[in-house]
Formats: C-alpha cells, sequence, structure tokens
C-alpha cells in the first residue's frame, strides 16, 4: 500500500497509472487532493487499483477522476474510498469512476464507498459502466474511417478529459509525487 | 394504519420507555396457548412441527435448515450482531387456539391492540383482505369474495401448507434455500406465520393485499415466511407493515419472503418497518423474474434496533423489469443497514434502485447494494441513485454499492451524494416565518417525498406522520 500525506493548506495532485492500494491522507486543515487516473487494460490484463482518500481535518477537499478503458479479455477494478472522520467539518468530496468496456469479454467492477461520520459535508461519488456507443461508431465509420480506427477515436476521446488535466497539472505542477501516464497516451 | 384512525392517547407513562412512540404499548398475554421454552434445538424444532401437523418433508425441511444454522458463521461485514442471544429467544407461540374469521370473536386483549392501531377502520376503508399477524400465528384473516372468486390464494403460509400443499412444495425454500446464510436457515428451522398469496394467470388484483405483523411477547423471535406466486400476466400488489410494542429486551424478527413472476406479471411488495428500538430485523427477501415481468419493492425502514435487508431480484427472463425504492431513517442507537441487489441473468434487462437515507441523533445510516450482469445478459440497463441526509454532527451515513460487470452490453450508473440540511434552504423558510424545527422538517419531508409518493395513499399519510413524528425534537 502506497501512503500520502497531505499536509495543511497543501495543495497536491497524484497521478496513478499502475494497479494498487494508494491511502491518501488529508491531515492537516485546508488540505487539498487532486487524484487522476487514465487507464487503458489490454489482452489478459489486469488492473486492480484501490484508492481510499481519508478526510482527518477540516476544510478539506478531494477530487477523484478515474477513467479506465478495457479491452480484449481485460478486466478493470476499482474501489474507490471517501472516508470522513468526525472532525473533518467542511470536507468536499468527490469521486467519479468511468469505466468503457471495449469489447464484448471485457469486465469491470466498480465499487465507489462513502463513510461520512459527521455533518457539514458535502460529498458524493459517481460510477458509470458503458461501452463503444453504437451512433458514434456508425457516424465515423459513414466519415470512411475503419472499426478499428472509429473505436479507437472514441476509446482516445473518453480518455481525453483525464488526459488534458494531467498535461495541464504537469504545466503548472509544483510538486510531482506518481509516475505520469501511458507513453502512448501522453505522446 | 391509517391517518383516518383516531390517534391513540400516549401510552401510560413507564419509566425509560419512549413517549414519543405511538404504537409502543404491550399487552399483558399470559395466557399463551403453546409456548416453546426459550432456546433452539432439534427437540424444538420438532415440536413446532408436530404442533402444526405438518408433512414429514417440512419436518425434514426443517431438521436440516437448524443443521446448516448450527454451521454457519454469523456475517461480521455489516451491522452489529454479537448481541443476539439465540438461548434467550422463544421460538414459536400462538396467543389463541383458532383461525378467526369473525371480528367479535377475535379475544379482546389482542382486539384491543390492534383497535389501537387502526386496523379495523383501515380495513372498512381499503383494504381488499387483512391478514393480521398477532405474535406468530394468523389470528384474524378476511378477503374480499371476489378475490376468491377469480382464484386468489391469501392465506396464513401454514394454513397454504396444509390446503395446498403441492404448491407449496414445489416453490417452498427454491428461491431462497436454507444454505443461503444464516438467518434464512434460522427462519427455515423455525418459521410460522407470513403469507402465502397466488394469483392465477391474467388477473388483477386492484387492491392492495395487506398483512400486518406485530411482535407482542419480550424476547419473542418473529420468524414469518411469506411465498407469492404471480402467474402470468397477472398483478398485485402486497403491503406488510410492522409496528411493535415498547421492550427492554431484544427481540428477533428474520423473515424471508421469496416471490416467483412469471411471464408478463407484475408484482409490487410495500413494507413499512417501525419495530421498536431494540429489535433486530434480519431479512432475506428475494423475487425471481420471468420474461417481461416486472418486480417493484417498496422498502421504508424506520424502527428496529439493526435492519440488515437488501431486497434482490434475479431478472432471469428476457425484457424483465426490477426496481427498488429504499427509504431508511436512524436515530438514536440505530443502525438501518439497507439497500437492494440486481441481479441480471437475462438479455434486455433493467433495473432501478433509489435509495434516500436520513440518520440523525447518533444513529447510522448504510446503504449496502449489487448490481450483477453476467456474461450472456446483453443490452443490459441500470440505475443507482443514493442520497442521504446527516441532520447532525454524531450521526453517520455511508454507501457500499458493487458493481460487477462481465459483459460489455451494459449501460449502468450509478450516484451517490451526502449532504445535510442546507443552510440556505433553511435560512429562506425561516425568513418566511417558520420555526427552525418546522423548516427542517419540511426539508426533510421534501427529500423523501418522492418515494413517499409511491405508497398507497393510507400508508403515504402514515408515512408522513411518523416522520413527523420521529423529526420532533431533532433540529438539523
Amino acid at each position: 500500500m502506497t501512503t500520502f500525506n497531505v499536509k495543511r493548506n497543501q495543495h497536491q495532485r497524484i497521478i496513478l497509472k499502475k494497479s494498487g492500494h494508494y491511502l491518501i491522507n488529508l491531515i492537516g486543515a485546508g488540505a487539498s487532493v487532486e487524484i487522476l487516473a487514465a487507464l487503458s487494460a489490454k489482452s489478459d490484463q489486469t488492473y486492480d487499483l484501490t484508492i481510499t482518500t481519508h478526510h482527518q481535518a477540516p476544510h478539506t477537499t478531494s477530487t477523484t477522476l478515474i477513467k479506465a478503458v478495457a479491452q480484449d479479455n481485460a478486466t478493470v477494478n476499482l474501489t474507490g474510498t471517501i472516508k470522513v472522520a468526525k472532525k473533518a467539518k467542511n470536507t468536499t468530496a468527490f469521486l467519479t469512476e468511468n469505466i468503457l468496456l471495449a469489447s464484448p469479454t471485457a469486465k469491470a467492477n466498480a465499487i465507489p464507498n462513502l463513510e461520512i461520520r459527521t455533518d457539514e459535508v458535502k460529498c458524493s461519488h459517481a460510477a458509470t459502466i458503458g461501452k463503444v456507443d453504437e451512433d458514434q461508431l456508425f457516424y465515423l465509420m459513414s466519415r470512411g474511417l475503419s472499426k478499428k480506427k472509429s473505436a479507437q477515436l472514441i476509446i482516445d476521446g473518453f480518455l481525453q478529459p483525464v488526459i488534458e488535466r494531467i498535461k495541464n497539472s504537469f504545466a503548472t505542477a509544483q510538486d510531482k509525487s506518481e509516475s505520469i501516464i501511458t507513453e502512448r497516451h501522453y505522446a | 394504519m391509517s391517518r383516518f384512525a383516531p390517534i391513540p392517547p400516549p401510552a401510560v407513562n413507564i419509566k425509560g420507555f419512549d413517549q414519543n412512540y405511538l404504537a409502543g404499548f404491550a399487552k399483558p398475554i399470559d395466557d399463551y396457548v403453546f409456548k416453546s421454552q426459550p432456546g433452539l434445538s432439534e427437540t424444538v424444532v420438532e415440536a413446532i412441527s408436530h404442533y402444526k401437523t405438518e408433512p414429514p418433508w417440512m419436518r425434514q425441511f426443517r431438521k436440516t435448515a437448524l443443521k446448516i444454522f448450527a454451521t454457519k458463521p454469523t456475517p461480521t461485514w455489516g451491522g452489529d450482531l454479537s448481541a443476539i442471544d439465540y438461548d434467550r429467544i422463544s421460538y414459536y407461540l400462538r396467543p389463541t387456539d383458532r383461525q378467526e374469521q369473525r371480528w367479535q370473536d377475535v379475544p379482546k386483549d389482542i382486539k384491543d391492540t390492534f383497535e389501537r392501531l387502526g386496523i379495523p377502520q383501515a380495513e372498512r376503508k381499503v383494504l381488499a383482505g387483512v391478514k393480521a399477524q398477532y405474535d406468530s400465528e394468523v389470528v384474524y384473516g378476511s378477503i374480499k369474495k371476489n378475490l376468491a372468486q377469480k382464484g386468489v390464494i391469501f392465506l396464513g403460509m401454514d394454513e397454504g401448507l396444509r390446503k395446498h400443499p403441492d404448491l407449496v412444495k414445489h416453490y417452498f425454500g427454491k428461491l431462497i434455500p436454507p444454505a443461503d446464510n444464516k438467518f434464512a436457515a434460522l427462519n427455515s428451522a423455525v418459521w410460522s406465520g407470513g403469507s402465502f398469496v397466488y394469483v392465477p394467470k391474467g388477473v388483477e388484483v386492484k387492491l392492495p393485499l395487506q398483512a400486518y405483523f406485530r411482535i407482542n411477547a419480550p424476547n419473542a423471535g418473529q420468524f414469518e415466511r411469506t411465498l407469492i406466486i404471480a402467474d402470468e400476466g397477472s398483478k398485485v400488489h402486497y403491503v406488510e407493515g410492522c409496528t411493535a410494542p415498547a421492550y427492554s429486551s431484544q427481540s428477533l424478527h428474520s423473515a424471508v419472503v421469496e416471490i416467483f413472476i412469471k411471464k408478463g406479471a407484475r408484482v409490487q411488495y410495500t413494507t413499512v418497518q417501525n419495530w421498536y428500538k431494540t429489535v433486530y430485523n434480519l431479512v432475506t427477501k428475494r423475487a425471481w423474474v420471468e420474461e417481461e415481468g416486472e418486480m417493484i419493492w417498496t422498502d421504508f425502514n424506520m424502527g428496529s434496533r439493526l435492519t440488515m435487508k437488501y431486497p434482490s431480484f434475479l431478472l432471469a427472463g428476457k425484457g424483465a423489469r426490477g426496481e427498488t425504492l429504499s427509504m431508511a431513517l436512524a436515530g438514536a442507537g440505530q443502525h438501518q443497514d439497507a439497500g437492494s441487489k440486481a441481479i441480471h441473468l437475462a438479455s434486455h434487462t433493467t433495473s432501478t434502485i433509489i435509495s434516500k437515507s436520513i440518520s440523525k441523533g447518533g444513529g447510522r445510516t448504510s446503504y449496502r447494494g449489487l448490481v450483477s450482469v453476467s456474461p450472456t445478459a446483453k443490452d443490459v440497463k441500470s440505475k443507482v441513485v443514493c442520497d442521504a441526509l446527516i441532520l447532525d454532527s454524531k450521526s453517520r451515513s455511508d454507501t457500499y454499492p458493487t458493481n460487477r460487470i462481465l459483459n460489455s452490453d451494459v449501460t449502468l450508473e450509478h450516484e451517490a451524494t451526502v449532504s445535510k440540511v442546507g443552510e440556505e434552504q433553511l435560512f429562506y423558510l425561516m425568513s418566511r416565518g417558520l420555526t427552525e424545527a418546522e423548516a427542517s422538517k419540511m426539508i426533510v419531508s421534501g427529500f423523501v417525498a418522492p418515494l413517499i409518493k409511491k405508497l398507497p395513499l393510507e400508508y403515504a399519510v402514515e408515512m408522513n406522520r411518523l416522520i413527523d413524528l420521529e423529526m420532533e425534537g431533532s433540529v438539523g
């Protein structure tokens, strides 16, 4: 398990690209964290990503955005937990998990959890699991692209918002923590 | 229970009892005809089966279930179950010998209790039939003639077993076998009471069928068993409401509900759970939905010390639909661990789960749910929405959804939010002249209104009244 501690009034961006168990502790008042991940699993790969964001101090903020594509026989397992301790008043926490299943045999498990022990909070999470949109595919193919190319464009477009945010975060980066995402998407 | 019934005067002032709890009165009953010794053993199970003169297969079913119960570990993932002492619970009692058919024949003691709950009034007004379960046996039962003429069967489970042994044997324990979980095993071993409903092909039951459950002896476990079979193209709405009188020692309620929905049929099952705040409510409910069938669970949990209940549907036929509307309210010392399970086994199936929970005064609400899509189920749609409201800083709210998707032809959405009563909303309402308490009450009513609208009228009214009652003295 990898642990990050975010201190008082510190802002941190954490970019994850590997399977693993991550614990992010917001231990100082006013701490904020942005957690980003764009994952692409192929062939028989399995991605297991478990992220626990623990708000332990008041006025802390966390935003988590994970987008994952599962192709071929790949499996994506995402578990995101937001914990808010009793003393962490005025917490804001958002968690989004989007999974695109790009092949009929791809599999996904999405478990977004919330454990809230106080009021004065704004917490929400959302999870979606879907496939490559038939209409979008049809449109691209009607413009002369092959099915494979069209699907790839849709997949790239799906991951784009996270990749943009990651790029921006490097442009303005003060603190780099984890490694960069897969080379192909970053190129 | 109906709003139109007179509101009973507050119970006699007994030290330590919650005076706000309207249904919290206990009738002294010493003349139970049969009360098994507290504790669980093969002798007790034999005695229950013997007493009910059951067929040998049922006796065997009970004995097997008892063995399974003994070997199953107590679940550790939900609420705290460590305080349940199985040796202090009486597993069977029946207050009167006979099944009553006419109201005037019902013993006065029991009648008084019902009177205070407003059952006869409710019945006169809208009910199609009432099966009021007083402790472990159906004491009073009636059904409108036209339903019987259409071939609709609405009986106590014991009576159903006697009168329709083949039908019961064919379905009983097939959807929730004793080995499903520890409490299903316990229920299978010692069950008594509950309802048996059969709706024939194409019959639409227009008025809701109601069963009224009530626990009245200290440490009396209630283990009712309900079986509903909706044949092709039929429709039925079954309503159960629970209240239990005030007791300081813990009671256990562990029911099993099995529902079979044939092609094109529709079943709605509504629960209003208002057990007293010492009751453990550990219930297994499941529906099997065939082609184009529809199952709707409306599940309202207000009472009990701990509720663990996840009504589920197995969407087994093409185009089957499932819907759960779940509401939970947890006050001081309460834990509502509720949710729903949607299991998609066939193509073109859809499910919707909407959960709203409110925690206050140190209470805890948890949403725990599952959406599972099998590899062969194509074109599946599922939507899960969980909203939680926390009214003070002592309370807690959790959301534990699991989404297991084993093929790509799926559209799944899950969203959850947790919030408190908004300062701006409070400020606005108070600026219009409401007190803080009234304003909070109004915000909470608005929060749960979309679910309450789905209830039959008299229940909706009762629900609003219960929420008002629960909200009294708590300011967000």
